[in-house]
C-alpha cells in the first residue's frame, strides 16, 4: 500500500510543481514580452527572470525521485 | 586574457585650424574612444560642426527618404563606388524622379481604395436592380435597405412594398409605419445599408467602377514596375552613398564632442595603452600635442571603456558576455570561464554523438561560409563547441547516437532499440545509461555544479581582493559553505559509482566524524561534523551583509538547480528513444517498403524535432546556469564598450 501512496505522491509532486512553474513563467513571460516591446535590450534580463521559476519543477523532480526510491 | 585591454586617458590639443585634418587622422586610425565635452568651461566651449555638416546632413536625410520610398532593405551584392562631390547632385536628381513616381503611386493607391469602397457599396444594390434615384426623394415614404440573415416576416396589414435579392432587402413603407417594419426586419437579422451617391442603374455604375479600378490597378502596377527598376538600378548607390555620407557627417559633427576655444581645440578620450605611442607619433608629425596616462588599477572613480582581450577562438563567446552586460574595467573578464562552462553543460545535456555531430557540422559550415562579423556565425560556433562536447559525451560516456544506444544495457524493455541490432558494432560500452542510472546523472550534475560555483567564488575572490578585503573574505566563507554542502551531498550519494569514487578516493582525506547534534537523524542522512562547520563558514558573509547567513538556503537551491543538467539530458534521451522505438516498430521493422518509406520520413521529422527542441532547451538552460547561478556570485558588469571614433559598431581597435 505504501508503494501506491509513494507513487501517487510522486505524481502529485510532479503535477503540482509543473503547474506552479508554468504559472510563474506565464506571469514573468507575459511581463517580459510587454517590457521587451518597449525596450528590446531587456531580452537577456527577461530571459534570466523567465527561467528562474524552472527551479521549482527541478525540486519536484528531486522529491519525486526520492519518493520513487520507496516504491519496491 | 582575464583582464580587458589596458586603457590610457589621452588628451590631444592643437590649433583650431588643424581640426579638420586631426579629425581625419583620428577617424582613420580608429583608436580613440572620445569623452564628450559638456561645455562647462568659460574658455573651452563645445565646438561647432565643420562647414559642410549642414549640407551633408541634408543630403543624408534626402537619401534616407529615397531609400525608404524604394524600400531598399538589405545591402545589395554589388556596391557602387561613390564620389562624394557628385553625391549631392545625384541624390537631387534621383529624389526628383522618385518623388514624382511616389506621388503618382500614392494617388493611384488612394483611387484604387476609393473605387473598392464604391464597388462594395454598389454590389448589394446591383442585385436588387432598382435605379439609385428610386431610393430617395420621398416625403411620406421611408426606405429601409439592408442585409438580412433570414427570410423576414412583415406584420400582416403593414402597407409596404418589398424588393428582395439573396441576403438583401429593400422595403418601402409609410414613414409612420417605419418603426414597426424595422422591428420586424430586425428579427431577421437586418443591418441597414447607406444608399450610394449617384443616379442610374446600379449594375452599370458597378461595371464602370470595376473597369476604373482595373485601369488604376494596371497603372499602379506600371508605377511599381518603374520603382522596382529604379531600385534595382540605384540600390547599390543608395546603400553605399548612405554609408559614405554617415561617415562624413560623423566627421563633420565631431567638433560637437570636443572642447574648442577661440584658437585651439582639445580632444579627451581613451586609447588602448599599447597603441598610444603610435597615435602620438602620427599626431606629432602634424605638430599636434598628445599626452596620456594609464588608467589606475584601483581607481573605481575612473571608468574606462572596455575592450575585451581574448585569443581569437574565444572571441565568439564575448557575445554571450556582452549580452548579459559588458564587464567593468576593474573586474575579471569571464569570457574564458563561459568558454569552458557553456559548451560543457550544453554537451552534457545533449550527450548524444549523433546530434553532437550535427551541431559540430553546422558550426564548421558557419565557420567557412558565413561572414566573420555575423552574430549568427558566432552563435553557431558557440553551439558547435557544445556539439563537440555532446559528441565526446555521446561516444565515451553515454554510448548513444540519435537517441539510440550503441549497446542495449541489461534490464531494458524488449521494445528498446540499439545500434548493434542494426549491425553497427561500437567497440566501447557506455559508462552511464541516462535513463537507467538516474543517481549517477544527478550526482554528476551536482559535481559539475559545485565545480562551476566554486570557480565562480574563486573569480569573486580575485575581483574583491583588489577592492575590499572584507568582501574577499566573504567569498572564502561562501566557498567553504559550498564545499560543506557538497560533502554532505556526496556522502549521501556515495552509493553511485561516481559519488562513491569522489567520496572514498578524491575526498578520502575528508574527516567523517558524524556531528553530535542529531541533525543527521532528523534528515535521515549522515552529516559529518566538519561539513557542518564548513557550512557555518557562510557566517563570514556577515562582514558583507547582516542577512548573509540566510542565503545558505539560496546556495543549496543554486546547487540543486544544476539538476537541470540531468533533467534535460534524460528528458531529451527519453523523447528521442520513444520516437525511435514507436516509429521503427509501427512503420519500419517487418513492414512493407511503402510503409517503411513513410516511416523513414516520419523518423526524419521526429529527429529534427528532438534536435531542435534539445538544442533550444539545452542552450537556454546552459546559458541560464551561467547567468543566474554563477554570474551572480562574482560578476558585476555595467562597463562601457570601447567604441573608437571612426567605427559605427563597437569593435576592436
Amino acid at each position: 500500500m505504501s508503494d501506491v501512496f509513494a507513487a501517487l505522491s510522486a505524481a502529485i509532486t510532479m503535477t503540482g510543481t509543473g503547474i506552479a512553474t508554468a504559472w510563474a513563467e506565464k506571469v514573468v513571460g507575459g511581463a517580459t514580452v510587454g517590457a521587451m516591446a518597449e525596450k528590446p535590450e531587456l531580452f537577456v534580463r527577461g530571459l534570466v527572470l523567465m527561467v528562474i521559476p524552472e527551479t521549482i519543477i527541478l525540486f519536484g523532480v528531486l522529491i519525486a525521485f526520492l519518493l520513487l526510491n520507496h516504491v519496491g | 586574457m582575464f583582464r580587458p585591454e589596458r586603457m590610457a586617458r589621452a588628451v590631444i590639443a592643437g590649433p583650431r585650424d588643424k581640426l579638420p585634418s586631426v579629425i581625419e587622422t583620428l577617424h582613420e586610425m580608429k583608436l580613440i574612444h572620445i569623452i564628450d565635452h559638456h561645455g562647462e568651461d568659460e574658455t573651452f566651449r563645445i565646438g561647432k560642426p565643420l562647414p559642410p555638416a549642414a549640407e551633408l546632413a541634408e543630403s543624408l536625410v534626402k537619401l534616407r527618404s529615397v531609400g525608404s520610398i524604394l524600400a531598399v532593405k538589405v545591402p545589395p551584392g554589388e556596391r557602387a563606388t561613390v564620389q562624394l562631390d557628385e553625391v549631392r547632385e545625384k541624390i537631387q536628381s534621383l529624389e526628383l524622379n522618385i518623388t514624382e513616381e511616389d506621388a503618382a503611386r500614392k494617388k493611384a493607391e488612394s483611387l484604387v481604395g476609393e473605387l473598392e469602397r464604391r464597388i462594395e457599396e454598389l454590389r448589394p444594390f446591383a442585385s436588387l436592380g432598382l435605379p439609385l434615384e428610386t431610393y430617395r426623394g420621398y416625403e411620406s415614404l421611408a426606405v429601409l435597405v439592408g442585409r438580412i440573415q433570414r427570410e423576414p416576416e412583415l406584420p400582416p396589414g403593414l402597407p409596404s412594398e418589398a424588393f428582395q435579392a439573396p441576403g438583401i432587402i429593400a422595403v418601402f413603407v409609410p414613414k409612420t409605419e417605419s418603426e414597426r417594419a424595422l422591428a420586424a426586419l430586425s428579427r431577421a437579422g437586418f443591418t441597414q445599408l447607406d444608399i450610394p451617391a449617384g443616379e442610374g442603374e446600379p449594375q452599370s455604375l458597378l461595371d464602370s467602377a470595376t473597369a476604373d479600378r482595373e485601369k488604376w490597378k494596371g497603372r499602379l502596377k506600371e508605377i511599381q514596375g518603374r520603382l522596382d527598376k529604379l531600385r534595382e538600378r540605384f540600390a547599390g548607390f543608395v546603400v553605399s552613398a548612405e554609408e559614405a555620407l554617415e561617415v562624413e557627417v560623423e566627421k563633420a559633427e565631431a567638433p560637437l564632442r570636443f572642447a574648442v576655444s577661440e584658437h585651439s581645440f582639445v580632444v579627451d578620450g581613451w586609447v588602448p595603452a599599447v597603441q598610444f605611442r603610435g597615435l602620438q607619433k602620427r599626431l606629432s608629425e602634424m605638430r599636434i600635442y598628445a599626452e596620456a596616462a594609464e588608467a589606475g588599477e584601483y581607481h573605481q572613480s575612473e571608468d574606462p571603456p572596455v575592450l575585451l582581450n581574448n585569443p581569437p577562438p574565444a572571441r565568439p563567446f564575448e557575445m554571450l558576455i556582452h549580452l548579459y552586460s559588458t564587464p567593468s574595467y576593474h573586474e575579471l573578464d569571464p569570457t574564458l570561464f563561459i568558454l569552458v562552462a557553456f559548451p560543457f553543460f550544453f554537451g552534457f545535456m545533449i550527450g548524444d554523438a549523433g546530434y553532437g555531430g550535427v551541431f559540430l557540422t553546422f558550426g564548421l559550415l558557419a565557420f567557412w561560409k558565413l561572414p566573420r562579423e555575423s552574430d549568427f556565425r558566432k552563435l553557431l560556433l558557440i553551439i558547435a563547441l557544445g556539439g563537440f562536447w555532446a559528441l565526446v559525451f555521446g561516444l565515451l560516456v553515454f554510448g548513444e547516437a540519435f537517441g539510440m544506444a550503441f549497446h542495449l544495457p541489461p534490464g531494458m524493455p524488449a521494445e528498446e532499440l540499439s545500434w548493434n541490432q542494426f549491425g553497427i558494432q561500437y567497440p566501447l560500452q557506455p559508462l552511464i545509461h541516462k535513463t537507467l542510472s538516474l543517481g549517477e546523472m544527478f550526482y554528476l550534475s551536482i559535481l559539475f555544479g559545485t565545480i562551476h560555483l566554486g570557480t565562480s567564488y574563486a573569480f569573486g575572490f580575485a575581483n574583491e581582493l583588489r577592492h575590499s578585503k572584507k568582501h574577499a573574505l566573504a567569498k572564502i566563507g561562501w566557498f567553504m559553505c559550498l564545499f560543506g554542502i557538497f560533502t554532505i551531498l556526496t556522502g549521501t550519494l556515495a552509493w553511485t559509482r561516481v559519488g562513491g569514487w569522489v567520496w572514498n578516493t578524491a575526498l578520502g582525506w575528508f574527516p567523517r566524524i558524524p556531528e553530535p547534534f542529531g541533525l543527521g537523524n532528523v534528515l535521515h542522512i549522515g552529516i559529518p561534523l566538519v561539513s557542518l562547520v564548513l557550512i557555518f563558514g557562510a557566517f563570514l558573509g556577515l562582514v558583507e551583509s547582516p542577512v548573509a547567513p540566510l542565503e545558505i538556503g539560496g546556495l543549496l537551491a543554486n546547487l540543486l538547480s544544476y539538476l537541470r543538467l540531468a533533467g534535460i539530458g534524460i528528458a531529451k534521451a527519453t523523447i528521442a528513444g520513444t520516437f525511435n522505438s514507436l516509429i521503427f516498430h509501427s512503420f519500419i521493422i517487418e513492414h512493407d517498403v511503402l510503409i517503411a518509406v513513410v516511416g523513414f520520413v516520419l523518423l526524419f521529422f521526429a529527429q529534427v524535432l528532438v534536435f531542435l527542441l534539445g538544442g533550444v532547451s539545452a542552450g537556454i538552460q546552459a546559458i541560464r546556469l551561467n547567468y543566474v547561478e554563477s554570474f551572480t556570485k562574482f560578476y558585476k558588469g555595467n562597463g562601457t564598450m570601447f567604441r573608437p571614433f571612426g567605427t559605427k559598431k563597437p569593435q576592436e581597435a
